[in-house]
């Protein structure tokens, strides 16, 4: 697939516009209508029970009572059956909706991954995507449903009551209109709130990952002590967010009991003044309470509305970004434009390790930003290069760029000769097997998760490639050998394997550049060197280029290129480790 | 799944006064509740009879009133007391995380096929959503436990006062609510553990394939993904359904047990108003009470169904915390044992093994020597679930001055120092270290200040952070930062080179008030004249403290005041 596929398939603004927060669909209006029913036959079972105690009161024939005794009864059954219905259509709906957002947000994040994920914490990042979208969906069952249902109620019982005495039936309609106006101001004083409450949650999440990552190193250097502080402030900085925001919430529930409560007083008064009959009295008394407390689920709906309004924004932010790749940048030719022009399609299969040469190369995350250059790389076939450099000088996005997940800005990348702009997108990837420090194992067999990287590999090349990854002899410790199940579920799986898994993977692919990105980084000293002696060991005629900035491996490497982050002199000093 | 886990509150203690805060108001807001029942009887009586409205709406208005300030308290309090026991739980676990030495460690143990620790990226998410996932079981949750409590024990009580006969029937029909609830789930049980592992694998399955989404795309996989997402999300959007219509109709049938149950007391009501033998008041007292006593015990299944992430993530973190769970038991077992183990061993000293953490604690409480010196006797280590030993019998003594320790590479020098440091606990043998700071190969740059980075161990003046910038010669190159000392580091520190680093952790070996400096290959990987300050630095630093280094660079070994050799296999006796 080229990456003019690839941008084919990209859902365009348009479709992403479609998956709105709170969208009306008809399943969901379905909902709510099912939900109005059980929430107004709650109303009804009130105000009649008490229009039949009183009435009762009167010691009228017992059969004059049958007609509101079986209106009773079906007020009392309505209430079960339709809140189940309700809910079996609402999750459906949700569910539903679900399955398609999943699809589509995961079709989109493709074409902008790895580059507009971030350097790192993709995988954090990533979770975040999936704990989003949960989130987003839920509104429709917590806000949107429960919103129409209780209007919905809200408006019948209004009207109902209108038809006995007008005067109470305007004053439920007042007790709506003055819910709805706090409601939204709730809604706002929550959303304020909610942005600070997340930042606020991610400084707690990054300072507990800190701590819990580091333990050691703090504790190495006496700091501790200092971390438990950080801790601290940033979980009184929380304490302070979530008590703002529950002011929302408190308001909201505060003010639907006093209106509830003003409304039935008002009522009363009404009521007493009415001339109507007694039963219609105590109906007329209770038909304000019954309603207000169905007016009580807006308090967590204003809740689920702020969150997932902010979960949206976070997604449409992270979706609405550029391909980190295009055809045809930078003197390409793109293959629409000049339709004679045949991408080269020699590479494909290509065995043996090409030669690569950055000149005067420049690149950046974002548009109109330098991350990197310019630099001057030249990668023979076969050969071992480290890049090192302080943090920020641009080495992961040198890998970036020569993997082809991020385009150059400036200067030239070649392929044995031919620029990369004039290669097939997907055949250049397919030279490079990528090992970061986030290796992902798949929930699946050891199986699935070599066969990823190499699709038409048997099992004997399979076990060949656990072995010169050095996991040979924990290997012959499964029980089920390539059927053993990794990942959650499955096997528990050391820092160390995980690496070393990774390394399999890109040895089974038999792809014939191999980029290392900290592939060791949070892994303990000893293990880190042994995994790296193992992979160079058996890297074979493939070219290594790793980037590292805590040594491990270097004495190892044919080169060491140091990448400063000084602009201009930005070309790479080249050294022979000693 | 207990309700409720009292351990919590015997664990970490600082949730006790939230806890109690949200007792306090549920039981409030019980008692307010049930006086509305009374007060809108008696205004709706007053109203079918004419009678004056002024006491019952004062009532009814004033209930109505204390119900609107609970509320508005209880939100608050609900939120805050669930921020408060999600930051102590949080606070703690980091905490007796970072007293453990490497042994444990449940999850840094080699996986074992027969039994699988908990991950790593377990314990960290433990930390981070898992304390977060308690919020809402305290906020929401216990409330409703509070409320289902206090409610209809209430209630039925103020029947047995009001009308005994309406009580009698709510005192048989409420206890069929659990029952009910225990006979579905008995019947459903086998049927839903069934449908558990597939569900819950369905539902991972896209958490995985979007954490795995940069592999997939590396390898050219991950466009075959989108179909397999959509075909799983409808499986997923199946089975839930079957799981949650499941539990949808037990709810659904509970509420109709309830509605029946207050339709018999009506009834009864009913009949004997009709037949004048009881008072309209008491009447409509009892029906207004009667559903008190059921809706606060269905409300607790529904909040249970939102909090169960909470209580699960709940569960774990006190089986981490609390010192009698038999998996903390079985962690403290891996060191002691093995100290028991070596009664034999003609050790002198056996009796003054104590703990690294203790002897950390005693500062300069060497047992032999002066203040500041570091002795080890008969040090065995292997890493935990290995065979091979990487110390063997090390003795070391160290004062004041350079001790540098060579050897080759993979002979134990790095895990030497961290035996020292209290990081790791010998096997066997006696280690006597006071107060340390351990320089390591990745030594910590946290995404600060330069300053607070350098001032991670203890507060220090200006003066004495310049001062010790300019030892390491680094203060030319910050003094002409914009923001000085005060510049900010990016993670892991952003624009360092490795001499640079190599340096600033250095200057913070000098600004820690530990007597004992220890340093890893304080000169791998750094230009030679960041080597030759480092040199510099490290021999006016051994004049004053002991200074323990592990080095290749011949160059150190040079300055060293003792020269210590590792072997193979380890220090020669």
């Amino acid at each position: 697939m080229s990456a003019h596929d690839l941008k084919e398939m990209r859902p365009g603004a348009h479709d992403l516009k479609e998956m709105r927060l709170l969208g009306l669909s008809r399943g969901l209006i379905m909902a709510g209508l099912l939900g109005g029913i059980a929430t107004a036959s709650g109303i009804a079972l009130t105000t009649t029970s008490g229009w039949l105690i009183v009435r009762a009161d009167q010691r009228p024939q017992i059969m004059l009572l049958l007609t509101t005794i079986v209106a009773v009864r079906t007020f009392g059954l309505a209430r079960p059956l339709f809140r189940y219905w309700e809910r079996l259509r609402s999750h459906d709906v949700a569910l539903g909706d679900l399955a398609e957002r999943r699809t589509r947000t995961y079709a989109a994040l493709v074409p902008l991954t790895p580059a507009r994920l971030g350097s790192r914490g993709r995988a954090d990042l990533l979770t975040g995507v999936v704990d989003d979208l949960t989130d987003v969906v839920e509104a429709s069952v917590r806000v949107t449903v429960p919103a129409i249902a209780a209007l919905l109620a809200g408006i019948t019982s209004a009207a109902l009551t209108a038809l006995v005495d007008p005067r109470v039936g305007l004053v439920i309609a007042g007790m709506l209109a003055a819910t709805a106006v706090v409601a939204a101001f709730a809604d706002r004083l929550e959303s304020h709130a909610q942005t600070e409450v997340l930042a606020a949650r991610a400084e707690v999440a990054r300072i507990a990952q800190l701590s819990a990552d580091h333990a050691d190193e703090l504790r190495s250097i006496g700091g501790t002590a200092t971390a438990t502080g950080w801790l601290t402030t940033a979980h009184d900085t929380l304490h302070a967010t979530v008590t703002r925001q529950a002011r929302g919430r408190s308001i909201s529930a505060a003010a639907v009991l006093i209106i509830t409560g003003v409304g039935a007083l008002v009522s009363a008064a009404l009521a007493a003044t009415s001339g109507a009959s007694t039963p219609v009295m105590a109906l007329l008394v209770l038909a304000p309470v019954a309603t207000g407390e169905t007016l009580g689920v807006l308090t967590d709906a204003t809740r689920a509305h702020a969150r997932a309004r902010a979960c949206q924004q976070r997604l449409d932010e992270l979706l609405d970004q550029e391909l980190a790749v295009a055809h045809g940048v930078a003197g390409g030719i793109p293959p629409s434009a000049s339709p004679g022009v045949h991408c080269p399609r020699a590479m494909q299969g290509l065995d043996h390790a090409p030669r690569l040469e950055l000149r005067g190369l420049t690149a950046g995350w974002l548009p109109g930003r330098t991350d990197l250059g310019p630099l001057d790389l030249a990668v023979d076939p076969g050969a071992r290069i480290a890049l090192v450099g302080p943090n920020g000088s641009g080495k992961s996005t040198a890998l970036a760029v020569l993997a082809r997940h991020l385009d150059p800005s400036g200067g030239s990348y070649t392929i044995d000769g031919t620029d990369v702009t004039d290669r097939d997108l997907t055949d250049v990837r397919a030279l490079f097997a990528i090992v970061d420090d986030e290796p992902h194992v798949l929930a699946a067999t050891l199986r699935a998760n070599l066969a990823l990287a190499a699709p038409e590999a048997d099992d004997e090349g399979l076990v060949d490639s656990l072995r010169r990854a050095g996991l040979g002899t924990w290997f012959a410790g499964l029980p089920h050998g390539l059927d053993s199940r990794l990942g959650s579920g499955g096997l528990g799986i050391s820092g160390g394997e995980r690496a070393r898994l990774s390394i399999a993977r890109a040895i089974a692919s038999g792809r014939p550049v191999i980029l290392l990105d900290e592939p060791v980084a949070h892994l303990d000293h000893p293990t880190a060197e042994a995994v790296i002696t193992d992979l160079l060991q058996h890297a074979g005629d493939r070219s290594v280029i790793m980037v590292t900035h805590h040594g491990v491996g270097l004495d190892r490497m044919d080169r060491i290129v140091t990448i400063e982050k000084e602009g201009a002199s930005h070309r790479a000093h080249q050294s022979i480790a000693g | 799944m207990r309700p409720f886990d009292p351990r919590i509150l015997r664990v970490v203690p600082a949730t006790r006064r939230p806890v109690a805060a949200l007792a306090g108001i549920g039981v409030a807001q019980g008692i307010a509740t049930i006086g509305t029942a009374f007060a809108l009887a008696v205004l709706v009586v007053s109203v079918v009879r004419g009678q004056d409205l002024v006491a019952p709406m004062v009532w009814t208005g004033g209930l109505f009133a204390v119900r609107a300030l609970l509320g508005a308290a209880s939100e608050a309090i609900a939120a805050r007391a669930g921020t408060v026991v999600a930051t102590h739980l949080r606070e703690q676990l980091i905490a007796a995380w970072s007293q453990r030495t490497i042994h444990q460690r449940p999850f840094e143990a080699p996986s074992s096929h027969l039994r699988t620790p908990p991950s790593r990226d377990r314990a960290l998410t433990l930390a981070t959503q898992g304390t977060s996932a308690v919020e809402p079981y305290v906020a929401k949750y216990l409330p409703a436990l509070v409320s289902a409590a206090v409610v209809p024990p209430l209630a039925i009580a103020c029947l047995l006062v009001v009308d005994w006969p309406s009580a009698l029937v709510v005192i048989l029909t409420v206890p069929l609510l659990p029952l009910f609830a225990a006979l579905i789930g008995a019947t459903t049980q086998e049927d839903t553990e069934r449908r558990w592992d597939s569900l819950r694998d369905l539902s991972g399955h896209f958490l995985d394939v979007m954490r795995g989404l940069p592999t997939l795309v590396s390898y050219g996989r991950a466009e075959r993904q989108v179909e397999v997402i959509g075909e799983v999300s409808q499986r997923h959007r199946r089975a839930t359904m079957r799981t949650l219509r499941l539990a949808f109709m037990s709810a659904a049938a509970l509420e109709l047990l309830a509605t029946i149950s207050v339709a018999i007391v009506a009834v009864v009501v009913g009949l004997r108003l009709t037949t004048g033998s009881m008072d309209l008041l008491i009447g409509l007292t009892a029906i207004l009470l009667a559903p008190e006593a059921y809706w606060p015990i269905r409300r607790v299944g529904t909040e249970f169904h939102s909090a169960a992430d909470g209580a699960a993530a709940l569960d774990e973190i006190l089986a981490d915390l609390d010192p009698h769970s038999p998996m903390a038991m079985q962690e403290d077992a891996h060191s002691p044992m093995a100290m028991q183990e070596d009664v034999h061993s003609p050790m002198a000293m056996q009796e003054n093994v104590h703990s690294p953490m203790a002897m950390q604690g005693a500062k300069g409480g060497a047992p032999f020597g002066l203040p500041g010196t570091v002795s080890l006797a008969g040090v065995d280590y292997s890493y935990p679930g290995t065979e091979r030993t990487v110390l063997a019998g090390v003795d070391l003594v160290a004062g004041r001055g350079l001790t540098v320790i060579t050897g080759p590479s993979g002979c134990g020098k790095t895990t030497l120092l961290e035996v020292i440091a209290g990081i790791r606990r010998p096997d066997r043998g006696e280690v006597s270290a006071p107060e340390v700071h351990l320089v390591t190969q990745r030594p910590f740059l946290g995404a600060g200040t330069l300053r607070a980075n350098l001032t991670i161990a203890g507060p220090a003046e200006s003066t004495d952070v310049w001062q010790a910038l300019r030892e390491v010669g680094l203060h030319e190159a910050i003094a002409t930062l914009p923001l000085g000392v005060d510049s900010p580091l990016g993670d892991d520190g952003f624009g360092l080179s490795a001499g640079q680093r190599a340096r600033l952790v250095l200057a913070r070996a000098l600004l820690s008030p530990s007597p004992v400096v220890l340093l890893d290959e304080p000169t791998a990987h750094v230009d030679p004249e960041s080597a030759a300050t480092i040199g510099d630095t490290i021999t006016r630093l051994a004049a004053t403290r002991t200074v323990i280094a592990v080095s290749h660079q011949p160059d150190l070994a040079a300055r060293a005041n003792h020269h210590v050799r590792l072997g193979q296999q380890a220090v020669t006796r």
